[in-house]
């Protein structure tokens, strides 16, 4: 039986980088895949001339290569600074309600403000403020809260997070309706809302406020080749370090021996022993179907009924005849209402009726390499729960996605009433497909809802059976920055515990 | 002090845990749902199809239908009319595959129908029409593929071009359509060698005579004296007398790689956008080595060393695609549309240089770090791979 320090299962975002920053960091590391192919949600497809990218849409924390921000750090300590290319694009998004409101944010933080103060010059002061609680918020949030925390002393929190206290676990829609009372106002400062699933009522105000302040200082940012690049990259990051990677290869067990991780069973029965696990997979899967133990520790029990099922996706790929100029686009990212009420956009995302909200990315519009001469690579999304899907009839399936398809194409069409008619390729993606290819129940995209209730400030680590860790979008924030990041830091600490047990055994 | 009593001074946090705790008190732990997520999937995409020959049907002199049940005879999963397994089989110790078209319609999922033509010296045909009968078990990936009718831009004025087998996916898209009583139009423009060896030909005929909205249109390449239809290769005059206005067609193309290439310069020539075009995939290529790219002073006949890198080394040619090299030495990849488009055989190449085809539709990040799709990757020296 082969044995290594570490297998990690999935090779998603937050399994690549806990993969690569194990094996670099000297820890002997099996990678293991379902799929043929690297990235999970960080991947591509082609179809004819076209290389679809499919699901990255802004990667956020990278700063630029003066103002260097967290993810150029990590990327480089995992070796793939160089392997890639990074393309900024100018815009945070283009916000359009028709017949009430057509704006485009520049990602420029003074930009930002001056463009919302000419725009909406009685809430001018209130515009200034609210950034600046955006900033202080965010830093706060991402250097001394964790100081605070360690120290564990009230008046260390009072003086080193003066503005976390006072709005760090309040709702966006809170936060936003004291601050301002311009409704459209409110309507484009939230919009990054519809990334993340949860409306302004529900989503937590550092969140909001982080994604504002951070893509706007740090810039959004695509990559050449799409994230399948950067996945891709990682895998060969982690191999020139001597890591094994082994795709079309799912687990069928994670295996304990009195209580600690001791091996995983591969299909086909092939057994493989380590010392820790990293899981890539759901904890919903890891614990509930991977793990050998009848049910998991209850306090992992626990964490689950506290959690609710987060929002998948539907996404409609169009590979198109016509250049981006042709197609009308004038950002990357547009966001797309047919209401001013975030609220009602949000309910319908638990249906099949035609969506009132969403977003339509256009690749080649900052980078054109993402598209041969004179067309286009274009994305439309509208999130979704995967619920609804999952009681359409098999041999309903097919119609009920090109239906549902037609009424997010519709919507799209009110702003861009050109982007049905030079359709070259298209594919569509359901919650189904998502599940399919992430392997989550509800084909979730992000993990479970990411609502005030959870945040990891008011949960435990998943930590209850000794050399098992979860890594990815469950238990951290959703998204290509956070789960990156979270793989690496949950290699960190596996390579602590590793270090531990070599010590014991000197 | 506790963090959760340092937090409690956070605005909103107080709130937030109450909500968790109620959240608690309501919620489960998800135990209910073990197993959804592969019991939802395997619905519609199963990795493995297990199933049975019920009958094998004589259609011509070359050409035969194995109609495959589920072993279990259940349902077998929807596909979209055009869509192909890949049916894996053993040939004298020779683990491979090949994808066929699904011939029956789509109405019905007791059976799926792939029908099966000769091809010249095909390991797989030859096997196929020569020694399987039926009670053969196989196994088989779930149907895949992209050639099918997308309601979303295709419209319902649709043409389709075959040659030989191509008749296979145009038979399925037909009957889909007419099994569901669509009003879309459909003109099958059916092109074969000999006039004895026209797979569906009466079934077609008289489709055609019962349904306004299905036309067929036959051509005999090499006709007997006397033959009173239309003869000989598609021109751009014949089909411009056949088509009429082009309109907004939409055109789907199967046949050999020839009739394929000559369809769709044809149809350019016409006006066809290419976009209106979709065209099936169909193997490696037989000559890449007339492909722009393929080094200089390569033959096809060359002889290299394939490396798989901790298990052993093999001969082989350079003209041989290096998936079916593999599987014919013992290894293999998990595969399905043995055409370049899919990647599932995707391998990454340690050292040593392959041609890549222009059928192999590579990602840029796997061009950028050696990634190769094995299906359609011509070795043109030694080279080695890591499976």
């Amino acid at each position: 039986m082969k044995h290594y320090d570490a297998v990690v299962i999935g090779a998603g975002n937050a399994g690549l980088t806990a993969a690569t920053a194990l094996q670099r960091g000297g820890s002997r590391t099996l990678l293991l895949e379902r799929h043929n192919i690297p990235g999970g949600c960080a991947t591509s497809f082609v179809r004819g001339d076209f290389e679809f990218e499919v699901a990255l849409h802004q990667l956020s924390g990278l700063g630029t290569k003066d103002k260097p921000f967290v993810m150029r750090q990590l990327f480089d300590k995992l070796g793939v600074l160089d392997k890639v290319e990074f393309v900024q694009e100018h815009d945070l998004y283009r916000l359009v309600v028709p017949g009430e409101l057509d704006v485009t944010l520049p990602a420029s933080w003074t930009g930002l403000r001056n463009l919302l103060q000419g725009m909406f010059p009685a809430e001018s002061e209130a515009i200034e403020r609210f950034l600046l609680v955006c900033e202080k918020v965010s830093l706060e949030g991402f250097m001394t809260l964790p100081k605070a925390r360690k120290a564990n002393s009230d008046a260390a929190l009072q003086s080193l997070c003066p503005y976390y206290v006072q709005y760090g676990f309040r709702s966006a829609r809170d936060v936003l309706d004291e601050f301002f009372s311009d409704a459209k106002l409110k309507n484009v400062l939230a919009t990054y809302w519809l990334y993340l699933g949860v409306p302004p009522s529900m989503l937590p105000f550092p969140d909001l406020a982080v994604m504002l302040y951070a893509y706007a200082v740090f810039k959004p940012w695509h990559i050449k080749g799409g994230s399948q690049a950067m996945s891709t990259a990682l895998v060969e990051s982690f191999l020139e370090a001597g890591g094994e990677v082994r795709f079309n290869c799912g687990v069928e067990k994670i295996l304990t021996e009195d209580g600690r991780v001791c091996a995983v069973r591969l299909e086909g029965g092939e057994r493989v022993s380590c010392d820790a696990v990293v899981s890539n997979a759901s904890p919903l899967i890891t614990f509930n179907e991977l793990l050998d133990l009848e049910r998991p520790p209850l306090a992992i029990q626990q964490d689950f009924k506290s959690r609710r099922m987060g929002t998948s996706a539907f996404v409609i790929y169009l590979g198109l005849d016509c250049t981006p100029q042709e197609l009308g686009v004038t950002a990357a990212s547009s966001f797309i209402y047919e209401t001013l009420d975030e609220e009602q956009i949000h309910d319908r995302m638990g249906t099949l009726q035609t969506p009132l909200g969403g977003m339509l990315t256009c690749y080649n519009f900052e980078d054109p390499s993402a598209a041969p001469p004179g067309k286009s690579q274009v994305m439309l999304v509208c999130l979704q729960y995967g619920d609804v899907w999952k009681s359409v009839a098999p041999e309903d399936y097919a119609r009920t996605k090109y239906d549902f398809a037609e009424k997010l194409i519709a919507l799209i069409e009110k702003v861009y009433p050109k982007v049905r008619q030079y359709i070259e390729e298209v594919e569509v993606a359901t919650p189904l497909t998502m599940m399919r290819y992430l392997n989550t129940p509800g084909g979730a995209i992000y993990g479970f809802q990411q609502s005030a209730q959870d945040s990891a400030l008011l949960r435990e680590r998943l930590d209850g059976v000794p050399g098992l860790y979860i890594a990815g979008s469950w238990t951290s924030m959703g998204g290509f920055q956070p789960t990156y990041m979270a793989g690496e830091s949950t290699a960190r600490a596996v390579l602590k515990q590793l270090k531990v047990k070599e010590v014991e055994h000197v | 002090m506790s963090e959760q009593n340092l937090l409690n001074s956070i605005a909103g946090f107080r709130e937030a845990w109450q909500a968790k705790e109620a959240l608690e008190r309501s919620g489960t732990d998800f135990h209910e749902i073990k197993g959804e997520v592969a019991s939802t999937v395997v619905q519609l995409h199963p990795k493995r199809l297990e199933l049975e020959v019920a009958e094998v049907i004589d259609e011509t002199a070359s050409t035969r239908t194995l109609r495959l049940v589920a072993t279990d005879h259940s349902l077998l999963p929807p596909f979209q009319a055009g869509q192909y397994i890949n049916l894996f089989v053993e040939i004298d110790g020779v683990a491979t595959a090949r994808p066929y078209a699904i011939s029956s319609s789509p109405s019905q999922r007791v059976y799926y129908d792939l029908t099966v033509k000769r091809a010249q010296g095909g390991f797989v045909s030859n096997y196929l029409l020569d020694r399987v009968a039926a009670g053969q078990r196989f196994l088989s990936s779930g149907p895949m593929g992209t050639f099918h009718h997308n309601p979303l831009y295709h419209g319902d004025d649709l043409v389709f071009l075959a040659g030989g087998s191509g008749g296979a996916p145009a038979r399925s898209i037909l009957l889909d359509i007419l099994d569901r009583g669509l009003s879309h139009r459909f003109h099958l423009v059916y092109v074969n060698s000999y006039i004895d060896d026209v797979i569906f030909d009466d079934e077609f005929r008289e489709l055609a005579n019962r349904h306004e909205n299905f036309t067929l249109s036959e051509v005999i390449s090499r006709p007997p004296t006397g033959y009173w239809g239309y003869t000989g290769r598609l021109t751009e005059e014949l089909l411009q007398r056949l088509l009429g206005d082009i309109g907004n067609k939409m055109f789907y193309i199967c046949g050999p790689t020839p009739f394929n290439d000559n369809c769709v310069e044809l149809l350019t020539r016409l006006g066809v956008k290419r976009r209106r075009i979709r065209v099936e995939a169909n193997g490696a290529p037989k000559a890449p080595n007339e492909q722009t790219g393929w080094p200089e002073g390569v033959s096809l006949d060359d002889e290299v060393t394939v490396t798989v890198r901790g298990r052993g080394s093999f001969r082989s040619r350079v003209g041989e695609p290096l998936l079916n090299a593999l599987e014919r030495n013992g290894y293999g990849t998990e595969n399905a549309c043995r055409s370049g488009e899919c990647s599932l055989c995707r391998v990454k190449l340690v050292s040593g240089a392959v041609f890549n085809p222009q059928e192999a539709h590579l990602r840029k990040s796997d061009r950028d770090f050696g990634w190769i799709y094995s299906c359609v990757a011509f070795p043109t020296g030694d080279i080695e791979i890591q499976l």
